[in-house]
């Protein structure tokens, strides 16, 4: 267990070094230059060369690009997001603003999500391959392939502007993440839907179930103690996916209805070429995602203990 | 099955012949006639500059089903390659690729694609080189996967004991093992590089304007979502007609491979 950990741990170490090192050569590499494009956007005028070379010289663009890297990781590790290059305010502040819009968007998105897409895979594996099933599979496939921008702004036609019920732009009551949640769980309750209605047809398909009715074991409690558990083991397996999914989701949806969370975050610092704030959300994103992921390893081991076995 | 086909020919046929089909020129501005509703004219109303939308539906079909082919094309490529140097590399190449292949994706890759692509500056290099990098790991995966299966097939044993080089026998010996799990990766991919297009294209990172490219023309249809709000139902129902043909293919396919893994 504790070999398993350390292991796991190492690579979520290795792969948030990578994470980080694409990032900074990709700022690296970005066209025009840095220094330039900060004292632009911070001045928004005509600036004096002399104030480029200061901005490029506290930014040490000159050491060559190893120097810069370390100058730039540096804060990072101890959780120092550096200043807006645009405002000069903090960035940290304006993340934690931004994600307390993005949260409550997610979570209820995510209940949407499993509200719909338990049942509907109940439903549907009552009878597989009848009408119900049939009806779930299309309706599932038909929703994987609608981009989250395309729903978004329908639901908002239909809602909105021609029914006029909800609100459609921006954040101020609670009324308006409605529209937002519905958007982002409808597409994670699509592909939900059909992750675990394979799941329940797969562990229906187990050889010892039979023996166990056989041998008079009730119907609820084989689904309870050998269905579920079995049918859990794939959800789980898609759930890191089904993270960056939501993730995703919730910057498109957010771009669309105007929330002013990570997603608006985001695209307008690159908008802006305002890097430390793009780097500040890759790197909790890439955090958040390292992190997730390992937990789900490690539960994935307990679910499914041949995993442990298989690669250790 | 068939019908499946059918539906993949009808989207090629647009692709390929979409420019002569298409009435008008895509990019013809015609501002007396800006937001006209659908008529006889103009089968799906015009924009709002005046050009028309059937038009720059067929040649946006270039754009988005092409540019898709390339970039799921190209992904396939470096994935294949990195998955096969992880399994016949050895315990160290081993490592490293999969490494790699673990560092990108630990990262929601839409929104990867939306930095890389949004940093680098919009246009369609960009747009080409940000989906690619962060659309080969699947790929990899899958490689890997079922080469390391491959490593003590009789076949193989006896390549590697006839001192064939690791090329060799990763080409003639590994590659059309690995095609039809690769092929079924690739339909996913090919969908999600449509979906990445025109999610890039939405926000304004992906191909530029006056190019006829369907995320863009939905970016431009938004604004006038209460005036004409067909203008913005098109380019999504195309949008949603492709990733829905091109999954459906895969499910088929993914199918009949499973059947012959059952006959074997």
């Amino acid at each position: 267990m504790i070999r398993t950990l350390a292991g796991l741990t190492l690579r979520a170490v290795v792969v948030l070094t990578g994470t980080a090192l694409a990032t900074f050569a990709l700022l690296w590499h970005a066209p025009g230059d840095p220094a330039l494009a900060i004292a632009l956007a911070r001045y928004d005028a005509v600036v004096p060369a002399a104030v480029v070379e200061q901005i490029r010289a506290q930014a040490s663009f000159d050491d060559g690009f190893w120097s810069a890297f370390q100058t730039w990781l540096g804060p990072l590790l101890v959780g120092d997001f550096g200043q807006s290059s645009v405002t000069g305010r903090d960035v940290w502040p304006e993340l934690m603003a931004s994600l307390s819009y993005t949260v409550p968007l997610a979570l209820a998105g995510l209940a949407i999500a499993l509200a719909l897409s338990v049942p509907l895979a109940l439903l549907a594996t009552l009878r597989p391959g009848g009408l119900l099933d049939r009806a779930a599979v299309a309706l599932a496939s038909i929703g994987v392939a609608i981009p989250a921008y395309w729903l978004g702004l329908l639901l908002v036609l239909l809602f909105a502007v021609h029914l006029g019920w909800l609100p459609a732009m921006g954040a101020r009551t609670p009324a308006h993440v409605i529209l937002p949640a519905l958007t982002l769980g409808l597409g994670v309750a699509a592909s939900l839907t059909r992750i675990l209605r394979s799941g329940i047809l797969e562990a229906r398909a187990q050889p010892f179930l039979p023996a166990f009715r056989r041998r008079g074991v009730g119907a609820r409690a084989i689904e309870r103690d050998h269905v579920a558990p079995h049918a859990a083991i794939p959800v789980v397996t898609v759930l890191g996916l089904e993270l960056a999914f939501l993730l995703e989701g919730v910057v498109m949806v957010e771009v669309i209805f105007a929330r002013p969370g990570l997603g608006v975050f985001l695209v307008d610092a690159i908008e802006a070429r305002d890097f430390p704030k793009v780097q500040a959300v890759v790197v909790l994103a890439a955090v958040l995602f390292v992190v997730v992921n390992l937990a789900i390893d490690l539960f994935y081991r307990r679910l499914d203990p041949r995993i442990g076995e298989r690669d250790a | 099955m068939r019908s499946v086909f059918i539906l993949i020919l009808i989207l090629v046929a647009i692709a390929v012949l979409g420019p002569l089909l298409a009435p008008y020129d895509p990019t013809q501005i015609n501002i007396p006639n800006r937001l006209s509703a659908p008529n006889s004219t103009w089968l799906l109303g015009t924009d709002a500059l005046g050009r028309d939308i059937l038009s720059r539906l067929l040649y946006g079909a270039r754009w988005s089903l092409g540019l898709a082919f390339v970039i799921s094309v190209i992904g396939l490529v470096i994935g294949a390659t990195v998955g096969l140097i992880a399994a016949l590399g050895g315990k160290v190449a081993d490592w490293l690729a999969m490494r790699a292949t673990d560092t990108f994706l630990a990262f929601p890759d839409i929104i990867a694609a939306v930095v890389i692509a949004g940093v680098l500056g919009a246009g369609t290099g960009s747009l080409i080189f940000a989906l690619t990098v962060t659309g080969w790991m699947r790929y990899a995966r899958v490689a890997r996967g079922i080469g390391l299966s491959l490593t003590s097939r009789g076949y193989v044993v006896q390549a590697r004991l006839a001192g064939l080089s690791p090329l060799v026998i990763a080409w003639r010996h590994y590659l059309p093992s690995l095609l039809p799990s690769l092929a079924v990766v690739w339909t996913g991919m090919f969908a999600r590089a449509i979906l990445g297009i025109s999610a890039l294209g939405f926000l304004g990172f992906g191909v530029q304007p006056p190019i006829p490219e369907w995320g863009t023309m939905l970016l431009d249809a938004r604004i006038h979502m209460r005036s004409t709000p067909l203008q913005m139902i098109w380019p999504g129902l195309a949008v949603v007609a492709c990733v829905l043909a091109i999954n459906l293919v895969g499910d088929a396919l993914r199918d009949a491979l499973a059947r012959q893994d059952r006959t074997e």
